[in-house]
């Protein structure tokens, strides 16, 4: 159906006309020269910044306040932590003691890997490559897995530790921040497997390259909200 | 010059791809990506505090956000294709929004320790 806000082709003086590239696969171009979906994509994805920044910043928050409540000695916070944790948390002045950084910097490097297949699988549809198609779908979709895998296995060691979700300000911070990512990643899956299940039933076609590249865009933030929550939450003090 | 532009959207689904990366460029991106992490690890551990420890970590991690975003999200090509007066001045408000709402939320909690008032 015509809408007055989109257009068929572009402005003659738009840069997409000039050069004939208009970076779409077959949706509506709008006047800013990017298909309609593409353009809810990067709005929603927008909208996810606005969400990850501040669950970001309540991190932060949380974490500042609750490491000067426990170096002041606050009972009310001393008392949320097994005894030999708020030692090391003292000793450490910050929560570092908690985190085991080779394994965090392992899945990172797993999730960086996973947004390297996923463009390769996009470029492989583009290029109506099947196989290819396929075998990198499944791969971003397994690196995504274990990245999942490997988050479960944080969350345990820390909760048999002493750290729950509902035991301080702090676990509640960390807990919701990276159980949100990891909500995401998951979220991602699922988008990949239904692409490889369209995939395998043969309706994943060059014509359909903008559907890989709208799920890679999510994929892809995902990853770049782990960089900096690599970053600010493990790495930084 | 409508005309030709009119032709040239017959076949702008190849054109688009002529613009993204190629899988070598992936590669490298992804090669940059891997040696910035393991710089990063490297740097937590060099014993190193305050600015000297922080600053360094911030610029890669920074860094790494671009190369993900301008090459694997290809928004550094898609920038190109777009209405750009509309686009910078949506991106720069939004910017410097999300600026001050963090300055307000941090000095609300008190934690803008390095502010005069």
């Amino acid at each position: 159906m015509a809408d007055a806000a989109v257009i068929d082709t572009p402005p003659a003086d738009s840069p997409g006309a000039a050069d004939g590239s208009h970076g779409d696969h077959g949706g509506h171009r709008t006047s800013l020269g990017l298909s309609n979906m593409k353009l809810a994509m990067w709005l929603f994805l927008g909208s996810e910044c606005l969400l990850f920044g501040a669950l970001i910043s309540t991190y932060l928050l949380s974490k500042s306040r609750f490491m000067i409540e426990l170096l002041a000695g606050n009972p009310k916070v001393v008392s949320t932590l097994p005894e030999g944790l708020v030692e090391e948390f003292i000793e450490a002045g910050s929560v570092e003691p908690m985190w085991d950084i080779p394994f965090t910097s392992g899945s990172s490097f797993i999730l960086l890997m996973s947004s390297l297949t996923m463009v390769l699988a996009h470029k492989a549809v583009s290029e109506d490559d099947e196989l290819q198609t396929k075998v990198w779908l499944a791969a971003t979709a397994l690196l995504g897995s274990t990245f999942i895998a490997g988050q479960v296995y944080e969350f345990t060691a820390f909760f048999r530790e002493g750290l729950s979700y509902d035991a301080n300000l702090f676990g509640t911070a960390f807990y919701t921040l990276t159980g949100f990512h990891g909500a995401h990643v998951s979220g991602g899956i699922l988008m990949l497997m239904s692409l490889l299940y369209m995939a395998f039933r043969g309706k994943l076609k060059s014509d359909r390259a903008e559907t890989v590249e709208l799920v890679g865009l999510y994929w892809h933030f995902v990853d770049v909200v782990w960089v900096l929550i690599f970053t600010i939450v493990y790495l930084i003090p | 010059m409508a005309d030709s532009a009119v032709a040239e959207s017959s076949h702008d689904t190849h054109d688009d791809h002529a613009h993204h990366p190629t899988e070598r460029q992936y590669w490298v991106v992804f090669v940059a990506l891997a040696v910035l992490t393991a710089l990063e690890v490297a740097w937590s551990y060099g014993g190193l505090e305050g600015v000297a420890l922080v600053v360094p970590l911030v610029v890669m991690m920074v860094a790494k956000f671009l190369l993900v975003a301008g090459a694997f999200m290809h928004l550094y090509f898609d920038l190109k294709l777009i209405n750009g007066r509309l686009f910078s001045w949506a991106f720069g408000f939004s910017l410097l929004l999300a600026v001050l709402v963090y300055f307000v939320v941090f000095a609300a909690f008190d934690r803008l320790t390095w502010w005069p008032f």
